[in-house]
């Protein structure tokens, strides 16, 4: 009985945290000044290491659904997502293709056959290097901030994504200027976040890292 | 190359494959003896697939014809015969998203390339199947159908279904529909923990559709 009561304090505690984090956002006043900022995501990033947490809700659950990994990225698109809980599966991303490795089997496809992998691609990458803030034709983007993060509300233009996803939200530290989160919202409010932790910017990846056949 | 002697064999080889065609469309379950099941013991079929009310969570994929679809099936049931039954990528996002209530599909979300009738009426068939939520006129038992196998039949005007037990450890090992006398979809769960599959397998016998799925939760 203790334990759920816990689980139940830890539940509503940490949900209105979440929702006090989105609260606590307060519009940029000077998006030149913003921009700027963020465009030294471009320049000064080249790799990043990190761990990250997957939280998948739907709205007929009482519970999200947790997915962890590491995640790598290097300059100038290549990705690195490496699920170890709750099962070992390994996406690789590189500007042509995507691989993955599903227990023993590796499978590729290239980005222009597998539309809603690409779609992720460029949101990721584009994130990381900065060039998806300026994607007008792709995206409206709402610039909000606090003290300690931006916050970036992009919202799809294009009819076949926004069939998929209402929104993506993405929060950047301002004290290295990296992504710490990524909130992809569908069209019926059920939501995929990301969150990345034990970030390390351009520390030295093998390019190894980026071939999954090794 | 062919000699007199594969000409021989073949001679006998095509009668005997006319026997295995005619065996092999017939429906095994049809001269064996059947008792009247009533339908208000349902709940009685040890089904726990079915039964559970813990969220399900399976990694699965889908092979359709040249497509692979992989991912995980999520499956709860939200009420006494209502299961809501969603597919969702890797990334998280939404595949498909179902709500079955009383035996009817409706589509909650289905990403457009997936989004056509006959799909949506296969995966119907597929998921009224596995959670037994078919449709029928009458239930009835059937013994013997092999040695270790109790088996519940549903019959209804066109489909019958069948739900296999193991009488070792009381649990449903096979489900098979068949329309008339062809087999047309069948279902293995296999290595039962927490009294639910760890595993289970689905295949269409008249199209090129297989699901695989493994329990992670």
């Amino acid at each position: 009985m203790n334990k759920i009561i816990v689980t139940l304090l830890c539940f509503f505690f940490f949900s209105g945290v979440i929702k006090a984090q989105e609260e606590n956002f307060a519009k940029v006043s000077d998006i030149k000044k913003a921009k700027t900022n963020l465009a030294q995501l471009t320049q000064k990033i080249s790799t990043i290491k990190s761990q990250f947490i997957q939280e998948k809700h739907l709205s007929f659950l009482t519970e999200n659904i947790i997915s962890k990994g590491e995640f790598y990225f290097k300059n100038p698109g290549f990705l690195r997502w490496e699920y170890t809980e709750p099962f070992e599966y390994l996406i690789v991303l590189t500007d042509k293709n995507i691989f993955i490795k599903d227990e023993k089997n590796i499978s590729s496809f290239d980005t222009e056959s597998n539309k809603m992998f690409s779609e992720i691609n460029n949101i990721m990458t584009g994130t990381i290097q900065g060039n998806i803030f300026n994607d007008n034709e792709r995206f409206t983007v709402e610039y909000f901030e606090n003290n300690q993060q931006y916050l970036l509300k992009l919202v799809p233009k294009m009819p076949k994504m926004k069939s998929m996803l209402q929104s993506i939200h993405i929060f950047i530290d301002k004290s290295d200027l990296s992504v710490a989160r990524i909130k992809m919202t569908e069209s019926s409010d059920d939501y995929t976040s990301i969150t990345f932790i034990d970030r390390k910017l351009n520390t030295t990846i093998d390019h190894d890292k980026f071939d999954i056949h090794k | 190359m062919i000699n007199s002697t594969s000409i021989n064999k073949l001679k006998t080889g095509v009668p005997l494959f006319i026997i295995f065609l005619f065996f092999g469309c017939s429906n095994p379950y049809k001269n064996i003896t059947k008792t009247e099941f009533a339908a208000a013991k349902i709940s009685e079929i040890p089904y726990s697939l079915a039964k559970s009310e813990k969220t399900l969570i399976y990694k699965t994929s889908i092979d359709f014809y040249q497509r692979n679809i992989s991912g995980l099936l999520i499956i709860k049931k939200t009420d006494k015969q209502n299961y809501r039954i969603a597919l969702t990528t890797q990334f998280g996002l939404k595949v498909f998203d179902f709500a079955l209530k009383e035996g009817n599909l409706e589509v909650v979300y289905c990403i457009e390339y997936l989004n056509k009738n006959s799909l949506i009426s296969t995966f119907e068939d597929d998921f009224k199947l596995l959670l037994m939520q078919n449709k029928f006129d009458r239930i009835y038992t059937l013994q013997n159908v092999e040695e270790k196998y109790k088996a519940w039949g549903f019959q209804s005007e066109k489909m019958s279904y069948y739900y296999l037990m193991n009488k070792e450890n009381n649990q449903i090992e096979k489900i098979v529909q068949r329309k008339r006398n062809a087999k047309k979809i069948s279902v293995s769960l296999y290595d039962y923990r927490n009294n639910l599959p760890s595993s289970i397998q689905l295949e269409h016998h008249n199209i090129k559709l297989k699901m695989n799925f493994k329990r992670i939760q």
